[in-house]
């Protein structure tokens, strides 16, 4: 996998010089806090983390633990209110607005617990209009989701529409997507949280190929039996790392 | 991009349709009343440049205030500057048909000045008024397909036949609906005693119409004068004021119709939350969510554009089709409506659907994720 990602130019790059090369992500002081009315509620209050490349990585916790809001940080969809973000050695935190959805297109690929695909656009649709937004032309976007897809077992369900997918083949579907554009990082926000048992272990097992292939894999998750089957469990409570589980 | 704007608007056909009739029922009205306007303006247009540079002298008390003597027309033809001058008697040719637009018209003139009253229009069929003309007619085109006659026929007016000896070319103004008739036989018919509606007078060549119409109402006394510079002011007044009238009338329908396709896309981008969410996280830039949003409205706009332009040419084509019996032309589609109206439907559905657009610009990506 790592051979096909691109290398970004986008963003300001600083803050390296402890920055190995073999990780992929690092989180330093990392804090966001919302204001409920008057009130402050502080989702994490300084999280530091390191990620290598080809990791898979789980993050638990309980509800209201600050898990999505960390997903939500690395993966550029909210800002946080204070630390700094590392990804592929680029200080994510401190790009401009504009430089942000070309920084998402490259650098991260979602997979998300209710799936979010478009359902006007058939299984192929779907995979395909991530790089549109990267201005890649149609014929190597055809070429590209037609092999994700197949990849993910569903050469033969292209055309079909997310409603005539069942729930393993619409989250395999979102999983093609998040891999269309080659990105640095997989953040998977519950991925196996609306698919039965046996999907379950189907969708982790191409979590886990993709990372034994190179692929920086970050599983956001409630269900131990997943957490069990990650290199690396990160338990997030009240906002602060508690434990490193592995 | 195109293919995504139009699954999106085939996605949801009714509410996509509804509001693609709207704009349409709206560029209906702009392309009827405007065609009706274009019409008037034509048809004032042409009837102002084929009488230009003649000055009309009437009665001091106004128009309608009665006529003046044809006496008054020796007196006019000698104010230092006029070429010629000739009195005209006006009457409407049908009973009660009054002398408003699109009603055909009885016009007496001394048949010897016939031919100088309405050059530059040609005869069609048959010749002009001539000296020792009595019981004979020169009909305009209107009333030729409206009455169904031709060179030789015969034409009641007044309970008299009048014997049709010439008809004019089709020329798009008041004259294809005028009947010119000797004036002492009009005067008689009408009992109008040896009065005329009113008096044409050329200049010469080289005097200025504007100079020799003050002077001709300094020369005759009970006499008013209207320019050519004068009544191309009025005239333009007029049709401006009937103008703004119609099209006002017309282009509120339109507004109205692009206020649907604001609500339908409003309501599409509030529906779409979540869509919009996914397509951030994807990294979709903003002008990716404009131009989607946009287009979607524009498009709308265009087709609403083309299916009021096509329902309003289809219904002008039938009103037109059934009028041209009773020799009225009421509407004229011209490119110049035909671009206005386009440009107002693409641009009220592009107008409307900034707002929205901007709205789902603004949107948090997380949030809108979140959105359900």
């Amino acid at each position: 996998m790592n051979d096909m990602r691109n290398n970004n130019d986008v963003g300001d790059i600083s803050d390296i010089d402890d920055m190995s090369g073999d990780i992929i992500l690092k989180t330093r002081d990392l804090k966001k806090t919302f204001m409920q009315g008057k009130i402050p509620v502080h989702a994490l209050r300084g999280v530091d983390i390191d990620i290598k490349r080809s990791e898979l990585v789980s993050i638990v916790g309980p509800s209201g633990s600050g898990k999505s809001t960390m997903l939500s940080i690395i993966g550029m969809l909210e800002k946080p209110t204070q630390g700094k973000v590392f990804i592929d050695n680029i200080e994510v935190t401190k790009a401009k607005n504009k430089d942000i959805p070309k920084l998402r297109r490259e650098k991260i690929g979602f997979v998300f617990q209710h799936f979010n695909l478009l359902s006007v656009l058939s299984a192929l649709g779907n995979v395909e209009i991530a790089m549109r937004f990267a201005r890649v032309p149609k014929k190597k976007r055809m070429t590209r989701a037609k092999e994700v897809l197949t990849e993910m077992g569903l050469g033969d369900r292209l055309k079909h529409k997310p409603s005539e997918l069942s729930g393993g083949e619409q989250q395999r579907v979102s999983i093609a997507r998040a891999l269309a554009n080659r990105p640095a990082i997989i953040l998977a926000d519950e991925p196996t949280g609306e698919v039965d048992t046996k999907t379950r272990e189907l969708i982790i097992n191409i979590l886990r190929r993709l990372s034994d292939h190179g692929q920086t894999v970050i599983i956001v998750t409630h269900d131990p039996w997943v957490a069990e089957r990650t290199d690396r469990t990160i338990k997030l409570v009240d906002g602060k790392i508690e434990d490193l589980l592995k | 991009m195109f293919d995504i704007i139009l699954r999106n608007l085939t996605q949801r056909k009714i509410r996509t349709g509804l509001t693609i009739s709207g704009i349409g029922l709206g560029i209906f009205a702009v392309i009827v009343m405007g065609g009706m306007s274009e019409n008037f303006n034509q048809t004032f247009e042409k009837s102002f440049s084929l009488t230009a540079e003649k000055i009309r002298v009437f009665s001091s008390v106004g128009v309608f205030g009665g006529g003046v003597t044809n006496s008054k027309v020796a007196e006019v033809r000698k104010v230092p500057g006029v070429e010629d001058a000739y009195g005209m008697l006006m009457a409407p040719l049908e009973e009660g048909g009054g002398m408003s637009f699109g009603g055909n018209q009885v016009t007496g003139i001394r048949p010897e000045k016939s031919q100088v009253a309405l050059t530059p229009i040609k005869v069609k069929d048959g010749r002009f008024l001539m000296r020792g003309d009595r019981y004979v007619t020169v009909i305009g085109s209107s009333i030729a397909t409206q009455y169904n006659i031709g060179v030789g026929d015969k034409l009641e007016i007044e309970d008299k036949n009048f014997t049709v000896v010439g008809v004019l070319e089709y020329t798009g103004s008041f004259f294809d609906a005028n009947a010119a008739i000797p004036l002492d036989i009009a005067q008689d018919i009408y009992d109008m005693g040896d009065t005329v509606s009113l008096i044409f007078a050329l200049p010469q060549e080289g005097v200025d119409g504007e100079l020799l119409a003050k002077r001709i109402k300094l020369s005759v006394d009970g006499v008013d004068t209207l320019s050519p510079g004068e009544l191309k002011k009025e005239a333009e007044q007029n049709l401006r004021i009937f103008s703004v009238i119609t099209v006002s009338a017309a282009v509120l329908a339109a507004l109205i119709g692009g206020l649907s396709v604001m609500n339908t896309m409003l309501m599409s981008v509030m529906e779409r939350t979540k869509e919009f969410g996914i397509l951030k996280a994807l990294g979709a830039q903003q002008r990716d969510i404009l131009l989607m949003t946009v287009g979607e409205a524009s498009i709308m706009g265009l087709i609403g554009g083309l299916l009021g332009l096509a329902s309003g040419w289809a219904v002008i084509y039938g009103m037109n089709l059934w009028l041209a019996d009773q020799g009225i032309v009421l509407f004229l589609i011209t490119p110049r409506l035909v671009a206005v109206a386009m440009l107002f439907a693409i641009l009220l559905g592009t107008a409307s659907g900034i707002y929205p657009a901007i709205r789902a610009t603004r949107m948090s990506p997380m949030e809108a994720l979140r959105y359900e």
